[in-house]
């Protein structure tokens, strides 16, 4: 079953102009100017009920935007959403007992207040009986290790643990879909793995459906099994994370040091990178020359060391957001030949 | 649905006790808050005093009148103050995108953003108009009308509020005109209404609503017209439905923002 399903969702703002100066701002006044701006563009997908969705873009992309529209926050201009079968633009309230947000860049607990207190008064938001609240915060806490600070004042607390129990406290009500708008913004690698851990272990535990926007490439390589990358408001990427890193990775980075400094190949394909010395760094286009005769190519004899990897996904992602449309994207990843 | 209520209602009575906690983490300045609150508006008083041993009345209050006036004025300003604090900064909240997690909860978006703040100096407002109504010799039922009068007058200035600051849906920089017409209420408010005449009167009854909050309450107090209470109640339900409605259309327009932001 279908957890989200977007068809043809579309939203514009419209924003004043104003040119420089107070000249521009006296013609403002006189005679204000508007524009449009298209932030989402006829968006279509869906995502199964326990998946974990990376839905990522460069800024401005549309990425919020469409978070903010499936969670009830903000109203479409056209097209369809549906969250768990209910449309947030008719029962937003009815949707938000069955969904929980996680904005990093905005926090939602009160920074006076102990995680605890702040655990109860969600609670309260969400109806859960006193009882049964006492029972979840306990849980919780086991589970993702709050003890230690579960009573300290969240203004103490350092950022990777109130995200932590930003997070928690999104989970309070046991939601079936989770929206996460940059959990990891700002968190050293350490805490950044403990929220993925967390994430990972809700969505195994719970089945919880995962909708992830990040710029940080570790949490959608980490996390996700598909991702979606949207360009100027419309999607132009919607693959599976598996199919993107192995299908279109078709390019190979091999760091070589010789025992001497050699001329290198000059072949269709294989393209130095850098060369110092003895030390020189090749991309292999695996869809123009196999691996192995690449490296056939380069004087094995010669070699002293060699490392062999992926084109990092960042580099991968990067390409995606240059390109404008879907068929850009496909020429900027698609294998040679 | 009475269990919905009854709900919304323990979400909203928390809030205000988080807000009053929050308040509380400085003890001195809580206290100072409240106590220099009520001293600044008894300090005003005062004058009235002095005027009112020249001239036995001033636009037809004696000194009874005026201390219901301002009874009614600090109780209802500092009741809107302490329960819905928030309406009085909405244009703010609106233009940077803060109604986010109000807008994500199960719960009545309106009455979240309201009761998300309180300012602590009302305290000392509504303190200081409630024992100055106690002051004015009003019998039991007198004063149970008053605290009514309180409630209408504080459901008037807070859907006032609320529905010049939901012009921020809307215009920008709107703040500058709500505050005024808010301030306008206030300012309007303390003195009494004999001394208008003609436009201006016209505008304290119908434009800024400081006739219906404040004045036409004092002369229930001083002489019980039903047809007066009759009057009040309606426009505080007619106030208030409309700018609830105007609200929740301006909501529709809502534009939210990537700001970085922290709830304080």
């Amino acid at each position: 079953m279908q957890a989200i399903r977007v068809e043809a969702l579309t939203k514009t703002f419209r924003v004043r102009r104003k040119e420089k100066g107070m000249r521009g701002s006296i013609k403002a006044i006189l005679r204000p100017q508007t524009e449009e701006i298209r932030a989402v563009h006829g968006v279509s997908f869906g995502v199964e009920e326990g998946e974990m969705l990376a839905f990522i873009g460069p800024n401005g992309a549309g990425k919020s935007t469409t978070i903010k529209m499936l969670t009830g926050i903000l109203y479409p201009d056209g097209g369809r959403v549906e969250v768990l079968g209910i449309d947030p633009t008719k029962k937003r309230r009815q949707l938000a007992y069955q969904i929980g947000t996680v904005f990093g860049q905005k926090e939602q607990l009160w920074t006076h207040l102990t995680p605890y207190d702040n655990f109860r008064f969600f609670g309260a938001i969400y109806d859960i009986p006193d009882e049964e609240m006492e029972h979840r915060i306990g849980e919780l806490a086991e589970r993702f290790e709050l003890h230690e600070f579960i009573n300290t004042p969240v203004r103490n607390l350092s950022l990777g643990q109130r995200i932590r129990c930003e997070i928690v406290a999104s989970l309070i009500h046991r939601p079936k879909v989770l929206f996460l708008d940059e959990p990891t913004i700002g968190l050293d690698p350490v805490v950044k793995e403990q929220i993925r851990n967390l994430i990972r272990q809700m969505n195994r535990e719970y089945n919880t459906t995962i909708f992830l926007t990040s710029h940080d490439v570790g949490d959608i390589e980490k996390l996700c099994k598909r991702i979606i990358i949207v360009n100027d408001g419309q999607i132009v990427l919607d693959d599976s994370m598996e199919h993107l890193k192995y299908h279109y990775l078709h390019k190979k980075i091999v760091e070589v040091k010789m025992q001497e400094e050699t001329a290198l190949p000059q072949v269709a394909g294989i393209t130095v990178l850098k060369q110092k010395g003895s030390h020189a760094r090749l991309e292999v286009d695996t869809g123009a020359v196999e691996i192995g005769d690449a490296l056939r190519q380069i004087n094995v004899e010669n070699m002293e060391d060699i490392n062999i990897s992926n084109v990092p996904l960042e580099n991968i992602i990067m390409e995606i957001y240059r390109a404008k449309d879907r068929q850009q994207v496909k020429a900027a990843i698609a294998p040679v030949g | 649905m009475l269990t919905a209520v009854k709900n919304q209602t323990r979400v909203c009575l928390l809030s205000l006790k988080y807000n009053i906690m929050r308040e509380m983490v400085n003890k001195v300045t809580f206290l100072m808050n409240i106590i220099f609150m009520m001293l600044n508006n008894a300090c005003i008083l005062i004058q009235w005093f002095i005027l009112f041993r020249l001239r036995e009345e001033i636009g037809g209050y004696t000194m009874r009148e005026i201390m219901m006036l301002w009874g009614l004025t600090a109780a209802s300003f500092g009741l809107s103050h302490i329960l819905f604090a928030r309406v009085f900064s909405l244009p703010e909240l609106i233009v940077s995108g803060k109604l986010d997690s109000y807008l994500v909860q199960p719960k009545n978006v309106l009455l979240g953003v309201l009761t998300s703040a309180t300012a602590v100096s009302a305290i000392g407002d509504f303190l200081y108009g409630v024992a100055l109504l106690l002051f004015c010799g009003l019998a039991v039922g007198g004063f149970l009308l008053a605290l009514l009068l309180i409630v209408t007058g504080t459901v008037i200035l807070t859907a006032f509020a609320l529905l010049f600051g939901s012009l921020a849906f809307w215009f920008v920089r709107v703040e500058i005109l709500g505050n005024q017409m808010v301030m306008g209420i206030v300012s309007f408010a303390t003195y009494p209404d004999g001394i208008f005449q003609g436009i201006s009167r016209f505008l304290l009854y119908f434009i800024i609503p400081v006739g219906m909050a404040v004045y036409h309450p004092v002369h229930i107090l001083a002489e019980f017209d039903a047809g007066r209470l009759f009057t009040v109640l309606g426009y505080a339900c007619l106030l208030s439905t409309a700018a609830v409605a105007v609200f929740y259309r301006g909501l529709r327009r809502y534009s939210s923002s990537s700001l970085m932001e922290a709830r304080m």
